[in-house]
């Protein structure tokens, strides 16, 4: 949008804001200001805001969702938590999670989007064909890896033993030991097109001239994707980093399609024991203290690359 | 200059052999994730039309029968055509909801002068970082002490607040980004032809918003469509179930009558599937437009 603009609108935009800034300062009748706010503002309200400050306030209780009372426990439930063993061991998968799940897309996104780039033929279809995992849903994205991974008939297993590696198949979902990378590598699968999308948005936005002059100085292809592409680029790494890190602490929906945490707790995530806690067992207090850890620690992070991002830019 | 060109021509059949070497890496690379992409659909859409009484063999052999009544049969017997309305009655409101009201709070924070904007502006794009695992234990019991679980409204208004990911923090967001970019002039020359506020806002700014306004309608579209927890949490009934819930247990780890699961999961992406082929553009654009500009 904005490098279509002409330099005569965008001089236009700037002056018009100043002297709104500046000069001319009318406040807008507050009747107009209520028509376009207050509905928004209600249902965001009501249903945002509300039960996040819900949850916080659950968390210093102990409550089975049914008493008409909650009991006041203060930071029990956190005391509780930094105790629990299955609380640590979902940590143990988001952290997992949050590494391969990060760097997995955006190192299967990043060479994809410089190729296509750099000039390829079908672009834009190739460009289409990896968004299609991203559009899809998540039941579905758990339902057909699930058949890939099946141990009798999955398609995985038989291109193992088509290739010899007969050794290798299993039960790839009820294995302790590879479920959770099953599971990631299905989620991987569904979020590489996002990157490859993001980042070739940001690479579109580069200067083609500054390329030219880093070949012309003599720099290398390592040395122009070092110097000129990643710099370019950068506020869209962080972007897509903030998206695939902050949706790595709430990871959920996948698991509970592929293996509702098991075998046993081999793929629990924090959100799925929070899940467990509230629903399950009707800890609703408890689980409340695991999803503020959750918006605690998201939040966070959120803010910490947002800043950096800001800082980069001046 | 000279130099190097007569290095590159004495070094030309080498690098003709590396051309085709590297042009073939390239594609192969490409070719291979693109393949990655694409075999579980075609999962899908063979096991969707496949015959029950050839599946027994083995139910993943690609296109080894041909059975369209696959299509009909889960539309009845397994109910898919109900999963598929009750889905449109959540996301029809869902979309127009947001729609509506982020042109018109996007609109009021890029252009309104009041005390807090700023700071609700803020609050909006909070939104956007706040997982639904933050709120969805004390909406579970707030909606129970409106009375509304399973109600779809259940679904649609926290759909509407951002719950699912979307919805109002996404929408002001990319709103207001829109109308920023706007010349003011327009606005003003309206104004001096008389046009009240409610006037440029109706006339002047929201035909021009209509592009934004299409790539919020996608992107909200997909995720109402796809959302997945809230109707699981809030939508307990059986009649009530959407396509993803519904999806979801049919399932129900079931290794029989697959053929009528993945017939379910067609009628489930096809609608996303066309819309993504009509409205890529909208697609890219509503995604990439937050991310790009900063």
């Amino acid at each position: 949008m904005s490098g279509l603009a002409t330099p005569a609108a965008v001089d236009g935009g700037r002056r018009s804001r100043l002297l709104r800034r500046g000069g001319r300062r009318r406040r807008t009748p507050w009747p107009l200001v209520a028509l376009f706010v207050l509905p928004s503002v209600a249902i965001y309200a009501l249903f945002m805001i509300w039960p996040f400050l819900g949850t916080l306030q659950l968390s210093l209780h102990a409550w089975d969702g049914f008493a008409p009372t909650k009991t006041f426990v203060g930071l029990g439930n956190y005391v509780a938590l930094a105790n629990d063993g299955a609380f640590w061991n979902g940590v143990s998968h988001i952290l997992i999670w949050a590494v391969v799940g990060t760097i997995g897309p955006i190192a299967i996104g990043l060479p994809l989007a410089i190729l296509l780039w750099s000039g390829t033929r079908f672009r834009l279809a190739f460009r289409a064909i990896y968004f299609i995992p991203v559009i899809l849903p998540v039941v579905v994205i758990g339902l057909v890896w699930g058949w890939i991974y099946n141990p009798l008939f999955g398609v995985l297993n038989s291109i193992l033993e088509a290739v010899g590696l007969g050794d290798w198949t299993r039960g790839w979902l009820g294995d302790a030991d590879t479920a959770l990378f099953a599971i990631l590598f299905a989620a991987i699968w569904a979020t590489f097109g996002f990157c490859v999308v993001m980042f070739l948005a940001g690479l579109q936005g580069i200067d083609t001239n500054l390329i030219d002059a880093a070949k012309v100085d003599g720099a290398n292809a390592w040395q122009r994707t070092r110097h000129v592409i990643l710099p370019g680029i950068a506020p869209v790494f962080t972007f897509v980093l903030t998206i695939t890190l902050v949706g790595a602490f709430s990871v959920f929906d996948i698991v509970y399609v592929m293996t509702r945490g098991g075998p046993g707790t081999a793929t629990e995530t924090m959100a799925g024991y929070a899940y467990k806690m509230a629903f399950g067992r009707n800890f609703a207090g408890y689980g409340a203290a695991i999803s503020s850890v959750i918006a605690l620690v998201s939040l966070l992070v959120a803010i910490l690359l947002l800043r950096y991002r800001e800082r980069g830019r001046d | 200059m000279a130099d190097q060109v007569m290095v590159r021509e004495r070094a030309h059949p080498r690098l003709r052999v590396e051309r085709v070497l590297v042009a073939g890496a390239k594609y192969g690379f490409l070719g291979f994730w693109a393949a990655l992409c694409l075999l579980p659909m075609l999962l899908v859409f063979s096991t969707a039309f496949k015959d029950p009484l050839v599946e027994t063999g083995n139910p993943f052999q690609l296109f080894s029968s041909l059975r369209i009544e696959n299509i009909a049969d889960a539309w009845t017997l397994g109910k898919f055509g109900r999963y598929f309305l009750n889905t449109v009655v959540i996301m029809v409101p869902v979309v127009l909801g947001v729609i509506v009201l982020s042109t018109m709070t996007g609109y009021a924070l890029a252009r309104f002068d009041f005390p807090g904007r700023r700071l609700l502006f803020w609050a909006f794009v909070l939104g956007l970082m706040v997982p639904f695992f933050s709120l969805m234990i004390p909406l579970y019991y707030n909606l129970r002490d409106y009375g509304l679980l399973g109600n779809p409204l259940a679904v649609i208004l926290p759909s509407i607040a951002g719950a699912g990911g979307t919805g109002l923090p996404l929408g002001v967001f990319l709103m207001r980004a829109f109308f920023l970019d706007m010349p003011e002039e327009l606005a003003d020359a309206a104004r001096v032809d008389g046009c009240d506020e409610i006037g440029v806002f109706r006339r002047i700014m929201v035909p021009l918003a209509l592009p934004g306004a299409s790539a919020l309608a996608v992107l909200t579209f997909l995720s109402a469509w796809n959302t997945f927890l809230l109707p699981l949490l809030y939508l307990s009934g059986e009649e009530s179930r959407t396509l993803a819930t519904g999806l979801l247990l049919f399932t129900g780890g079931r290794t029989q009558e697959l053929e009528l699961t993945a017939a379910g999961t067609l009628i489930m992406i096809a609608p996303v599937l066309l819309f993504f082929l009509l409205f890529q553009r909208q697609f890219i654009r509503g995604l990439t437009s937050g991310a790009v500009k900063g």
